[in-house]
């Protein structure tokens, strides 16, 4: 009784809606997998602490200038200049332009100038360009070409603008 | 085309630190361009290009510019163009500009500003500064 009273309330729609129906699951199931990662992504990015430090990847180049009252580590290929706390630059990166810094740590090639309290180059190091620092370290097998000068004196005397000369803007 | 993107999203983990992923601190501000194949999580200052495989614009991060990717999740501000072919808002991201979007998912409470239009997928491939290998 109850099945019969049922069936001659629905309207005579609802077969219709029936042969609808089937399509559309198959489009949700072929729509929501590539609705949902992106958003688990996304919740993933969020918890992430925003304290990251920053890293330039050995895939990302850089043209223009990068600031930053952290740290930075370069393992990538930067055109232009770097201003940070503390610059580590890494074996197989690339800077044409100016590291300034309290800290900066060479182990990658640097062509321009570098400006900072304490300036190390490791043995993996190549630096054109001259360096102004008040302590400078540089390891035995490190590449320097440039004038190497203590912070606070005369600038420009002797100086080579290689970094102006090299740096594509 | 787009299985192979998602298949190459499903075996980057996101909790593992990828050695190949660079982060824009905090801290750290940019004016100028960014070119990778690779993936890029933004919580700093961009104004400029970016050209790259993934972005993700994390919370509190802010982007000023063109923005030419695969994907794109933005959880910060932006304000620009955005050529991706798949792009995600999430609620806390503040839009202004214009997406050009192949798919696009956008969470409840996202401040968006600017139109969302679409394209198909050879439009992302004749853009030129897409990567090729997708």
């Amino acid at each position: 009784m109850f099945s019969r009273d049922k069936a001659t309330d629905a309207p005579a729609t609802a077969p219709v809606k029936e042969v609808e129906l089937p399509a559309r699951p198959q489009e949700q199931a072929a729509a929501t997998p590539i609705q949902a990662r992106p958003m688990d992504h996304g919740t993933s990015a969020k918890t992430r602490p925003a304290s990251e430090p920053s890293r330039i990847s050995s895939a990302l180049k850089v043209t223009g200038q990068l600031e930053s009252e952290e740290d930075i580590q370069i393992d990538g290929h930067i055109e232009g200049d770097i201003k940070a706390r503390k610059v580590v630059i890494g074996a197989g990166a690339t800077v044409k332009g100016t590291v300034s810094g309290d800290e900066v740590e060479v182990s990658g090639t640097v062509t321009g100038k570098i400006e900072a309290a304490s300036v190390t180059l490791s043995k993996s190091a190549r630096m054109s360009g001259d360096v102004v620092h008040k302590a400078l370290q540089i390891e035995k097998g490190a590449y320097i070409d440039g004038h190497c000068r203590p912070q606070g004196q005369n600038e420009g005397a002797g100086s080579i603008p290689i970094g102006k000369k090299q740096s594509m803007q | 085309m787009l299985t192979a993107l998602w298949k190459k999203a499903e075996i980057v983990p996101e909790d593992v630190a990828e050695p190949d992923i660079s982060v824009l601190g905090r801290a750290l501000k940019i004016r100028g361009k960014l070119d990778t194949l690779g993936e890029v999580h933004i919580f700093g200052h961009v104004v400029g290009r970016i050209n790259v495989g993934r972005m993700v614009l994390g919370v509190g991060g802010y982007v000023e510019g063109d923005i030419v990717a695969k994907e794109v999740l933005l959880c910060g501000r932006f304000e620009g163009r955005i050529f991706a072919f798949n792009v995600t808002i999430a609620p806390s991201a503040v839009l202004k500009g214009r997406v050009f979007h192949h798919t696009i998912t956008v969470a409840r409470e996202a401040q968006i500003e600017g139109r969302m239009p679409w394209r198909p997928i050879n439009f992302f491939e004749t853009l030129g500064e897409l990567p090729k290998e997708i």
